[in-house]
């Protein structure tokens, strides 16, 4: 039995979360909700478990991710409730529940903090690069070494014990008992939510945001493999120069598109920005524009008279990798792909 | 002749001829006050005379209406205006309004027709008949309703060809097209606003496939059906004529709603649509009539028993706001919603699907005064400037406000409303 607990509901609100008190349970939304299936049904109930304050049914549920946010139960709430956004808000909930430092809840909900951790980073990047005198070359080898050292260490520290995490939160405390084999029958749907997201096409909404997201998706990845891999920046290769140029400017021209459309809030799904929204999206702005930059400044051969550009692209890539990447919302990446991972897990037991 | 003024005076005026106008033009004439009654329409009886039985007692709508219209009709202390309009209102002292009214031609001499129908019948235009809620068609050349008081015809003439039939078929060539547009000033001591309310159009709720999907009907367009004027004498569903055997209703449909611009509660469409289902299953014993909605709001005398005989009769209640409506080949309709008490959504077929529209403000009365004198509420309705201790009076001394036009009421409610409405203006003028 569970008892109704209304600090939750206060909490939730630092999250983004908006009225959603003024739910009257008609159940529109998820009428309305083109993924909700019988066997999945949502958003309404997880609203009534965040009036109701049912934290643990909410920690055990896969449905946050289920949701792609099209908006469409926002647009048709009768009571102007927000569901939508209350989707959202229970996503980076999710994050800070299953992020074992505490770190992620520090900065979705208390802004000063991520502001501090930012400008720490800043400093850093500075201060190492005034021990090394700013001599260029010394520090561009450091960066490389800190692109390897970084996706490492945050593999190994956070994504894997939070990855397990939600996986004891979603499959294990709940009792559900499904034969191991299914792990490896599902395995194929991992992969393929990870790089399609293809779940999204089902949306209401049009599929051009799809094609934007898949685009920057497969850009930012091909980057990471061309920077951290290929070396792009000391590599003489044209193919790998060029193939650099191209999907740094994808990176940038989706996420450009993307800022627009938080700033212009035509659509339901850019209407309500967190602080966590838009640094996501600014920052991969300023990395696919820093990258696309340096290089550029590489092939002019200007690089050597403007060090700043270099020590600017590092600060990002440096706030972006320590920051953004584990704690903020760049883990929807791997948490929506797990989830829907476990969720075939789960429906192959039927 | 149209610029031609003319001038009248009566003690009172009430806008508006439906149950509630007629009801306080009644207690004011029978109270020995003259009364002039300025109907929009072609008939008096307004939205009541159109409906089929009342909540919760199942009375004949019509049974109640028509003799009350004729004592109207009949009362030497009620002028009726149809076809009239109230275009201003000018409050030049205490117990002294002047309002202007115009009158459209009828095209007919209301005091010659005998109502013997014989121009309907060579009549050659055939346009959707809005009394009966564009079920069935019409003549240009019309009597409005059976029932309908003044019991006269009427030239539609935006539809009209002006071919001469009806003027040559007449008996007693009471057709008359020369007839123009009456002008009038009315000097009266209190004014009864007395406007009504208008339907929810379900076409804001694109979702729902109304208009689009012919087997979608609002709950108008069910009352008649169910009326004993209907025009099929049974329940056909409009596709294609089929008597339906699985009908839904979706409540809230345009109330309770922030996304439509109407938050609040309609107050009458949990109870009429009760009231449907039960007559439905009277006139449709095999078939399966479910409703749809957010909370049944039986909250009147006798309303919660009414709701348990509808489920003692067997009618489904599925909690859940329906979300989207779409149609099949067959003309059927699959209603996709959230069942609350079972956590899911679902879809369920019907094949015929009425929208419990609400209420919703006419808001004419609200530019009678030039300047915005007659305030409104937040919602649009005419505003009670004292609504407890004098639920009639407005924000004009002297005007009283009766029936649906002050929020949304049932009709007893209305026929109260309208009582408190002519007390008071009685006070006022004997102040």
């Amino acid at each position: 039995m569970a008892s109704i607990n209304t600090e939750y509901g206060r909490d939730l609100r630092k999250y983004g979360g908006f009225d959603f008190n003024a739910c009257y349970n008609c159940g529109t939304c998820t009428a309305v909700c083109s993924l909700s299936t019988e066997e999945d049904s949502f958003p309404r109930e997880m609203v009534r478990f965040s009036v109701l304050g049912m934290e643990d049914d909410i920690k055990s549920s896969l449905k946050p991710w289920l949701c792609y946010y099209c908006g469409e139960c926002t647009t048709h709430c009768p009571q102007t409730a927000n569901p939508g956004e209350l989707m959202m808000s229970l996503r980076r909930w999710l994050t800070s529940v299953y992020d074992w430092t505490g770190l992620s809840g520090l900065l979705y909900r208390f802004l000063p903090a991520t502001v501090t951790a930012m400008i720490l980073a800043a400093a850093a990047v500075i201060a190492f690069s005034a021990s090394r005198d700013f001599n260029l070359p010394e520090i561009m080898k450091a960066g490389h070494y800190f692109e390897m050292i970084a996706i490492g260490t945050v593999l190994a520290v956070i994504f894997i014990p939070n990855l397990i995490r939600m996986w004891w939160f979603t499959m294990l405390k709940p009792g559900i008992k499904v034969p191991a084999a299914n792990y490896f029958k599902a395995a194929a749907d991992l992969f393929i939510h990870m790089f399609t997201q293809k779940r999204a096409r089902d949306c209401e909404d049009n599929n051009f945001r799809w094609l934007e997201h898949f685009l920057l998706v497969i850009g930012y990845l091909a980057l990471l493999f061309t920077t951290v891999v290929l070396d792009w920046f000391s590599s003489s290769s044209l193919f790998v120069i060029i193939l650099g140029y191209l999907v740094s400017a994808i990176v940038f021209i989706v996420t450009i598109d993307f800022v627009s459309g938080r700033i212009r809030k035509k659509k339901e799904v850019s209407r309500f920005s967190h602080a966590s929204d838009w640094m996501f999206v600014v920052w991969l702005v300023l990395m696919g524009l820093s990258a696309f930059a340096v290089r550029l400044f590489i092939d002019l051969g200007w690089l050597e008279n403007n060090l700043w550009l270099y020590l600017l692209h590092l600060t990002v890539l440096v706030q972006w990798a320590l920051i953004i990447v584990p704690f903020g919302k760049w883990t929807h990446f791997l948490y929506r792909s797990f989830a829907m991972y476990f969720h075939s897990v789960k429906s192959q037991v039927k | 002749m149209s610029d031609e003024i003319r001038a009248a005076s009566y003690d009172a005026l009430v806008i508006g001829g439906g149950i509630a106008g007629g009801e306080a033009a009644l207690d004011l004439a029978n109270n020995g006050y003259k009364v002039l009654l300025v109907e929009k329409d072609l008939s008096i009886g307004g939205k009541m005379i159109l409906l089929s039985k009342v909540f919760p007692t199942l009375d004949c709508a019509a049974c109640i209406t028509t003799p009350k219209v004729s004592e109207i009709s009949r009362h030497p202390g009620i002028t009726v205006f149809t076809g009239a309009e109230v275009t201003s209102i000018e409050k030049k002292g205490e117990r002294e309004f002047e309002t202007a009214v115009t009158k459209r031609p009828r095209y007919v001499v209301e005091e010659d027709c005998t109502a013997c129908q014989l121009c309907e019948e060579v009549c050659p235009v055939v346009v959707h008949d809005e009394y009966q809620y564009r079920l069935v068609g019409r003549k240009a050349a019309f009597i409005p309703f059976s029932i309908a008081s003044p019991r006269v015809a009427a030239i539609d003439i935006e539809n009209c060809t002006l071919c001469g039939a009806c003027e040559k078929a007449c008996p007693p060539k009471c057709i008359d097209f020369t007839q123009e547009t009456e002008k009038y000033i009315i000097k009266t001591g209190t004014v009864i606003v007395a406007t009504g309310f208008k339907l929810f159009d379900p076409l804001k709720i694109p979702r729902y496939g109304y208009g689009v999907y012919k087997n979608v009907l609002t709950s108008m367009e069910m009352e008649r059906q169910l009326a004993p004027t209907r025009p099929f004498n049974t329940i056909l569903r409009p596709g294609d004529g089929k008597m339906p055997d699985r009908i839904a209703y979706v409540l809230c449909t345009g109330s309770r709603d922030d996304t439509i611009g109407n938050p609040v509660c309609s107050q009458i469409c949990c109870m009429y649509s009760l009231k449907q289902a039960q007559l439905l299953m009277g006139a449709l014993p095999m078939a399966d009539v479910t409703i749809y909605y957010i909370n049944i709001r039986s909250f009147g005398k006798g309303f919660e028993e009414f709701y348990e005989q509808a489920k003692g009769m067997g009618i489904s209640f599925v909690k859940g706001k329906v979300g989207k409506i779409t149609e099949t080949e067959t003309g059927n309709l699959i209603l996709r919603y959230e069942d609350i008490n079972e956590n899911r959504v679902m879809e369920e077929e019907h094949d015929m699907v009425v929208l419990a529209v609400g209420v919703l403000p006419n808001t004419d009365p609200l530019s009678f005064f030039r300047n915005g004198e007659l305030k409104a509420d937040q919602f649009s309705f005419v505003d009670q400037a004292e609504v407890l201790s004098s639920p009639a009076r407005t924000s004009v001394k002297g005007v009283f406000v009766a029936g649906t036009a002050s929020g949304p009421m049932d009709i007893p409610d209305s026929i109260l409303s309208a009582g408190a409405a002519s007390s008071e203006a009685i006070s006022y003028l004997k102040q």
